[in-house]
């Protein structure tokens, strides 16, 4: 073999193997570069993110709660389930570094997590759904090839990403180990959830169905890392989910390598399996199929107003799944953090400074949890509206607007049974937590609950308008900007509490007018105007909406 | 309703510096059968789409049995489309597009849709993302025509269609006119259009080049002659409507010939023609000559 092939390039020295090579790595390099060119958007937004939130409340630290600490305050928090379950086990929050990484690291790691694997599932499942994939394979790179490339320029991105958060922390004068460790703690979750969404995109056959499964590992990795910190006896659950593996790095004190090299582990399983799975289908198919034959199923085909709520209903099935198990398990928390906070008024201050104030009761507690809410929701909002500019860019709207139908009626319809699902969202949440908090018997009643999770609707409301405007003047950026004021909310709200930012700052961030329900009365002003400022981008989004042209 | 079932007035449309569309005035008779023909990119599809209100005209005007296009509620109750790129939600069953079609359209005439079903062989059975192209487009054909809309707008409705699918839809279309349903039938397969069409619009570059009846169209053009001559080869240079002559050699000459063949006969009928042999030109020719940049 050898022989024949060193006969061969003897024989004929400037024969084609030498130009096929450098050819075929041309077309890799092509592929990366296709890849780099759908990505460098999102990937700059998270990389400036986990960069700059990490930089603020680094260089904030002082002046806010770096001063207020005492170390027996400290050794208390860390030993208590409830703080430990919902905000990861706090260490080393008497150094910069280490209240930072506290403070961000989750937030930074889903968000990272949750964009690596819809990116990933988008640029692969969805580009070759759109049969875009048909020509690039006529070329001479193989499905594998492409797969893989497509997942290292993620893996890239989220590597930059953590440095960005590294480099903010060493920039903010905290220890380079502990800066390094976080980051690539940090790069590794991004790369365990790039390679998820890359499986997921070999295994199932629609780009939905592979985005749900992976935010589906991603809600169990997140449960799994809550038990294994709360619950002494599953206390090994952490060792098998990207979050507590990076939790029990515990960068700022013991700067424990070794779960950074189980992560390690978890990242190159899907990242190597996907190009292995890739290799065994077929272009345009996955592992598992759908059947070619079925019965007819007509039910809420009548209307658009029921056609839209019959596409709803099984993302609106997943959405619920995920936030009943999430609510049910704050539920069950609600006995015995009110308590512990009680008995230790020190903590009480520092979730105060965190942003989590009044937790002392059980109203408290569950008002803000049930806070959070409102990024799931805010994010159903804007992926249903995104669904509906993919199905205009997909060609599939004709449909519905061959019919004497205005496209308005079919915008209203789409409008309609988004908030429907926001709201079945809300009362699944409330109905979750209190039957949560009834299996442990804290007094929490259903309708207070549901006032709690229904407060948070108006955010719901501001991300559907700014998903609508989005849809009516820049139909390709429905997702990120109807996403925007719930995440990047959230995010702006955590910084701005936690570095001692102006004041006016923490204003701009929806959270901060929201009141915390039950606990106290809603902020009806507050209420007021951001579902004003929804209905305004509503509004204008469907002027544009009614006078572009659909493609 | 009365007035012709489809009429624009200067419409036009742009995109940026593309001018997709440049003051279009056309008209459908009631019960016609339209061929709108051009290379690609000549605005077939932008027409269709601003017709159904899908795209926004820069400029200019159109209505639907004198409803205007934009008025959809009103418009689309008289219109059926069949668009040249059939995308289906994939995870519905061709059953279940035709259900929503049929429900969310104007009416539908359900025992014809069954009829159809069965004529193009379509297995509604199956999800749209296990159907072919031509699979895809038969639904939206069903669809289409089991709606008997007074108006039918057809974008290249045929091009996944094999030949004999090709023979169904020409068979309903015929059926659909002699219903009295009118037809605008986007194609680039030439001889689909010579069967069905009654005119025929020729679009190139967004401008209008040519409206005719099919019958006229080949007359509008020129035909070539040759002929051989036993004795002097006449001189046809002067003769009106002959252009190209070209002497061939022994006797035997060759020239096009257009408009009214009368000046030319006389002066062949003045000399002693041995041979003489007209041909016609093929569709494809005529087309080829707008199509090409020779053409306007
Ligand atoms: N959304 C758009 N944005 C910019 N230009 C467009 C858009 N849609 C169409 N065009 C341009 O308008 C012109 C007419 O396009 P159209 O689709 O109407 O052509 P067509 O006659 O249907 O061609 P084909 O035979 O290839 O289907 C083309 O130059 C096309 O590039
Ligand atoms: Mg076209």
């Amino acid at each position: 073999m050898t022989d024949l092939a060193a006969a061969t390039t003897v024989s004929a020295p400037s024969a084609s193997p030498r130009h096929t090579t450098r050819a075929g790595r041309g077309a890799a390099r092509a592929v990366v570069h296709l890849a780099v060119r759908q990505t460098w958007r999102g990937a700059l937004v998270v990389v400036l993110l986990a960069g700059a939130m990490t930089a603020v409340v680094a260089t904030g630290y002082r002046a806010t709660v770096g001063d207020d600490l005492d170390a027996q305050a400290l050794a208390a928090l860390a030993g208590s389930p409830a703080i430990r379950t919902l905000f990861g086990e706090p260490v080393a929050l008497d150094s910069a570094g280490g209240f930072t990484v506290w403070r961000t690291g989750t937030a930074l790691a889903v968000v990272l997590a949750a964009w690596s694997f819809l990116g990933v599932v988008s640029v692969t499942r969805g580009e070759e759904d759109a049969g875009r994939w048909d020509l690039l394979l006529a070329g001479r790179v193989s499905l594998p090839a492409i797969v893989s490339r497509h997942l290292a320029v993620f893996v890239a991105a989220d590597v930059l990403a953590g440095a960005a958060a590294a480099g903010a922390l060493v920039a903010a004068g905290t220890a380079a180990t502990g800066a390094v460790l976080h980051g690539l703690g940090l790069a590794l979750v991004g790369a365990v959830f790039a390679g998820t969404g890359a499986v997921t995109a070999q295994l199932l056959s629609s780009r939905g169905a592979a985005a749900g499964a992976s935010a589906a590992v991603l809600g169990l990795a997140l449960l799994a890392r809550v038990v294994g910190d709360g619950v002494e006896a599953l206390a090994w659950a952490r060792w098998a989910t990207p979050f507590g593996l990076v939790a029990l790095t515990r960068p700022y004190s013991e700067d424990d390598p070794l779960p950074l090299v189980v992560l390690g582990v978890l990242a190159v399983v899907p990242i190597g399996l996907a190009p292995v799975l890739a290799a065994r289908r077929d272009v345009r198919g996955a592992w598992f199929s759908t059947p070619t034959h079925r019965r007819p199923r007509r039910w809420l085909l009548g209307s658009l107003w029921t056609f839209a709520l019959r596409r709803a209903t099984r993302p609106f099935l997943g959405w619920a799944t995920g936030i009943a198990a999430w609510f049910l398990l704050i539920g069950l928390l609600a006995a015995s953090m009110p308590a512990f906070l009680r008995d230790n008024p020190r903590f009480a201050a520092l979730a105060d400074a965190a942003g989590f104030g009044g937790l002392v009761r059980v109203e408290g507690y569950v008002a803000s949890l049930f806070a959070l809410l409102a990024i799931p929701l805010g994010a159903f909002v804007a992926v249903r509206m995104a669904a509906l500019a993919h199905d205009e860019v997909a060609g599939r709207l004709w449909l519905l607007l061959t019919g004497p139908v205005r496209r308005l009626t079919l915008l209203f319809a789409e409008v309609v049974a988004t908030l429907l699902g926001a709201v079945g969202l809300a009362v699944t949440a409330a109905t979750a937590s209190t039957l949560g908090a009834a299996i442990v018997g804290a007094p929490l009643t259903w309708p207070a609950a549901l006032s709690g999770t229904l407060n948070v609707l108006p955010v719901a409301v501001l991300c559907l308008g700014a998903a609508v405007a989005a849809l009516g003047w820049v139909p390709r950026a429905v997702a990120a900007l109807g996403a925007l004021p719930a995440v990047g909310g959230f995010l702006l709200h955590v910084t701005a509490e936690s570095s001692g930012a102006p004041a006016w700052v923490a204003t701009i961030s929806p959270f901060a007018h929201l009141a915390a329900v039950p606990d106290q009365p809603p902020d009806r002003a507050g209420v007021a105007i951001l579902t004003c400022i929804g209905v305004i981008l509503g509004l204008a989004g469907l002027v544009g909406y009614t006078r572009r042209d659909l493609c | 309703m009365s007035g012709p079932a489809l009429r624009t007035v200067d419409l036009s449309k742009r995109y940026g510096r593309i001018t997709a569309l440049d003051r279009l005035d056309l008209e459908v008779a009631v019960g016609e059968v339209l061929g709108l023909l051009g290379p690609n990119g000549a605005g077939k599809s932008t027409t269709v789409r601003l017709l159904l209100g899908l795209a926004r005209p820069t400029s200019g005007r159109a209505w639907i049995f004198d409803r205007a296009a934009g008025d959809v509620e009103a418009a689309h109750r008289l219109l059926a489309y069949v668009p040249a790129d059939v995308a289906l939600w994939p995870g519905m069953t061709g059953a279940e597009c035709l259900e929503l079609l049929a429900r969310i359209g104007p009416g539908t005439d359900r025992a014809y849709r069954d009829e159809l079903v069965a004529r193009f062989e379509l297995d509604v059975d199956r999800p749209a993302r296990t159907y072919s192209t031509g699979n895809r487009q038969k639904v939206a054909l069903v669809a289409a025509f089991a709606t008997r809309a007074p108006l039918l707008l057809l974008d290249e409705p045929t091009s996944g269609l094999d030949p004999l699918m090709e023979q169904v839809f020409r068979a309903v279309v015929r059926e659909a006119r002699e219903n009295g349903q009118s037809v605008l039938l986007s194609s680039h397969q030439l001889n689909e259009v010579e069967a069905l069409c009654d005119r025929v619009a020729v679009l190139r570059s967004g401008r209008l080049v040519e409206v005719a009846r099919m019958a006229n169209l080949r007359r509008l053009h020129r035909s070539e002659v040759e002929a051989s001559f036993a004795g002097v080869v006449p001189a046809l240079e002067a003769v009106p409507g002959v252009d190209g002559l070209e002497a061939l050699g022994e006797g035997r000459v060759r020239f096009l010939l257009s408009g009214p063949p009368g000046a030319a006969m006389a002066a062949l009928a003045a000399t002693d023609v041995t041979t003489l042999r007209i041909t016609e030109p093929s569709l494809e020719d005529v087309f080829l000559t707008y199509y090409g940049t020779g053409g306007s």
